[in-house]
């Protein structure tokens, strides 16, 4: 299987600290895979996730999307088009409504879809949220749908690669386990690479491959056995 | 397309902060368009009058220089005489022939009596001759007397509208032909065709009072027309005679009158009137003249009086308009720019929630432009409507306190009551009965438009460059740290 995504010996030092918070990182992502990084607060897990979203650049190392670094290619470009996030405070449009949001997304990254309305109202029901609650402002939505209405925003452009921070934080239980099924269902029924970063138990519980992170290295804690 | 459909949907979602922008637009709009129309149609009122008056150049005796003069040639112990200067016509013509004029037209007047002619109001007197007070201190004329008045080429009244030549009349276009009035052809029991003798003097320059040195001279004239007469008979003059009776003028050719002039002796004047192609060009045809040989006593001219009577309300107005628009546009464009800045901080999620979906930064740009754009077109439309509305009603206000002021400024002329004039200049500031234009039809033209839009645009390109210049600072992995 190929890598979709490799961190090759990825390091990162914010400006005017004086140690790295990530330190020399190798790793490899794939399609098919939930993969997920746990680590304690201030372990560098967000900072990992900026880098392979391409919100940011490593100090060090490179990141490859495929074969083509990321130094290589516009980044506002790879975010468009290659990667969706799931951001922990969703990082919504809050005046828009839910399809408006999702719309707008494939309009950056330049979707094929003509319809790109009916399609984003079938991406949303497909996460739970009716036509409805669609129409309504981000503002007006609860915590649950806003995660819901930023989960099918990172796949309105059909990406590889999910990545998605403390998807589950702010959810309720029930909501926690149709989310987490949802980011199931994006590895292994429609083969993309789901990268989540979180403290939750029940999460690492979903994922394929653990992550560690500690002391800026990055290392496999569990990893479940193919069949 | 895509961004100017969120541009505008994003109008109606931030609707509080673009009523606030729109509204000082509005209001920056209704003021520069106010203003502009004034200005323009003020600079269209200044121009014409301009070209009018200070297009038409004479030359006025300096009575300060003519002193000078006078002093200079005065013998030891005789009495300062002061003449009043001349200018040889034959110089007139030659200061005529220039490339600075559009036209320059001459007009010659003379004095004469004719046996043909009976004058109106004849029981008044003549007059043309030296004048005397008596004791009781009204003038009484001394020696020749005369009767009529001989115009060269003087049609200024058949222009006003004021003579009309009666059926069957032809202007003078040879030498010896006249035309006038039909009262006085009428009175003179005369025909058109008929010929008339006028006689009249030449006086030499170096005449002493008492000691004077004549030449007579006479003219025979066909008469080619008459003329209705709507001028006023005696000008409003103090003066009542049959001579002053503008009934009694003859009109001639120019040439007729001119070949009858002789070096060093007074009786024929003659006037010329110049109109340059452009009143800009008044030093340079001064220049001109002066090296031809004009006499230093005399200055050359526009009619400013006139000029400063009629437009300096408009001046003002426009001044004004100017300084307005320079305020709003100042004072309004540096609001606009800290709302803007506001604006764009406060929107600093936003963009970093585009920039994160993978929006480049100059769509991001586009995008806020547009929002602008959008607004200050709305805002234009508007603005236009409601500018051309307000601008006579401001115009006729402005108008009126700029003639109450002028009028008062021209009441104090400067000077405490009862102060008394000594020296000055004659003819240099002459005085005027122009009304000031009491009327400005304020009109919205093509002019005032394209420039109303380039200002629009600068207003949002205002908002443009201060949007740039934030967003190109902002990093969105920035804004989303801060904001989480």
């Amino acid at each position: 299987m190929t890598n979709v995504l490799t961190l090759n010996n990825v390091s990162y030092q914010y400006e005017g600290a004086k140690k790295n918070v990530l330190k020399g990182i190798n790793a490899a992502f794939e399609r098919g895979v939930v993969y997920t990084i746990v680590g304690k607060s201030g372990a560098g897990k967000s900072t990992l996730l900026y880098l392979i979203s391409g919100l940011d650049v490593p100090t060090g190392g490179e990141i490859l999307c495929g074969d083509v670094s990321l130094k290589e290619i516009d980044r506002d470009k790879y975010r468009a088009e290659n990667v969706g996030v799931v951001f922990q405070s969703y990082n919504l449009l809050t005046n828009a409504t839910a399809v408006q949001n999702i719309v707008l997304s494939m309009h950056i990254s330049k979707s094929p879809e003509k319809d790109k309305t009916a399609y984003a109202y079938a991406l949303l029901e497909k996460v739970g949220i009716d036509r409805e609650t669609a129409d309504r402002k981000i503002l007006k939505l609860s915590g649950g749908e806003q995660q819901r209405v930023a989960i099918a925003r990172a796949l309105a452009h059909n990406p590889a690669i999910l990545i998605a921070d403390e998807p589950t934080g702010n959810l309720d239980k029930d909501t926690e386990s149709d989310i987490l099924n949802i980011f199931k269902s994006l590895a292994h029924d429609e083969n993309r690479c789901v990268i989540i970063v979180t403290h939750s138990r029940k999460v690492t519980a979903i994922a394929d491959v653990v992550y560690g992170i500690q002391d800026g290295q990055l290392s496999v804690i569990k990893q479940k056995k193919e069949g | 397309m895509y961004i100017i459909k969120n541009a505008l949907q994003n109008l109606v979602r931030n609707r509080g902060r673009n009523l606030m922008i729109g509204g000082i637009i509005f209001v920056i709009i209704v003021s520069v368009v106010t203003a502009l129309m004034i200005n323009n149609t003020a600079n269209g009122v200044i121009n014409d009058y301009k070209t009018r008056f200070g297009s038409e150049v004479s030359f006025k005796p300096n009575m300060q220089k003519m002193n000078e003069e006078a002093r200079k040639n005065a013998k030891p112990g005789s009495p300062i005489t002061v003449r009043r200067p001349t200018i040889d016509p034959g110089d007139l013509i030659k200061f005529g022939q220039s490339d600075y004029l559009k036209e320059a037209i001459f007009t010659a007047q003379s004095k004469g009596n004719s046996e043909q002619l009976k004058p109106i109001d004849k029981e008044k007197g003549g007059g043309g001759g030296p004048m005397v007070s008596n004791n009781g201190g009204e003038a009484e004329s001394l020696g020749r007397q005369f009767y009529h008045k001989l115009l060269g080429e003087d049609y200024s009244d058949f222009k006003d509208g004021l003579r009309e030549l009666t059926e069957g009349s032809r202007f003078p276009e040879n030498n010896g032909e006249c035309i006038i009035s039909e009262d006085l052809l009428e009175n003179s029991g005369l025909s058109i065709g008929d010929t008339i003798t006028v006689t009249s003097v030449l006086e030499s320059a170096s005449s002493e009072p008492g000691n004077e040195d004549y030449i007579d001279i006479s003219w025979e004239l066909t008469i080619v027309g008459s003329y209705a007469d709507a001028t006023d008979e005696y000008n409003g003059g103090m003066m009542e005679n049959a001579f002053t009776n503008r009934r009694n003028e003859i009109i001639t050719t120019f040439e007729t009158l001119r070949e009858k002039m002789q070096d060093g002796f007074f009786g024929i004047e003659v006037e010329a009137k110049y109109y340059l192609k452009n009143p800009d060009m008044l030093d340079a045809f001064t220049e001109e003249v002066y090296a031809k040989g004009l006499s230093t006593v005399f200055d050359v001219v526009t009619d400013s009086a006139s000029y400063d009577a009629v437009v300096g309300p408009v001046e003002g107005l426009k001044g004004i308009a100017v300084s307005f628009v320079i305020i709003v546009l100042t004072f309004g464009g540096i609001i606009l720019a800290l709302l803007s800045s506001i604006a764009i901080r406060e929107r600093k999620y936003e963009i970093g929630v585009l920039r994160a979906m993978g929006m480049k930064k100059l769509k991001v740009v586009a995008g806020l432009w547009t929002e602008t754009l959008a607004i200050t077109i709305l805002c234009l439309i508007l603005g236009l409507g409601v500018g051309m509305i307000v601008a006579q009603p401001v115009t006729n206000v402005m108008l009126d306190q700029q003639i109450t002021a002028a009028e008062s400024a021209s009441n104090n002329n400067g000077l405490p009551p009862g102060a008394v004039v000594t020296g000055g200049q004659m003819g240099s500031g002459p005085s005027s009965n122009a009304e000031p234009l009491k009327d400005l039809k304020v009109s919205l033209d093509m002019l005032t438009i394209l420039e109303i839009i380039g200002i629009a645009l600068l207003l949002s390109s205002v908002s443009g460059i201060i949007s740039t210049r934030k967003i190109t600072k902002y990093e969105p992995i920035k804004i989303l740290m801060e904001r989480n």
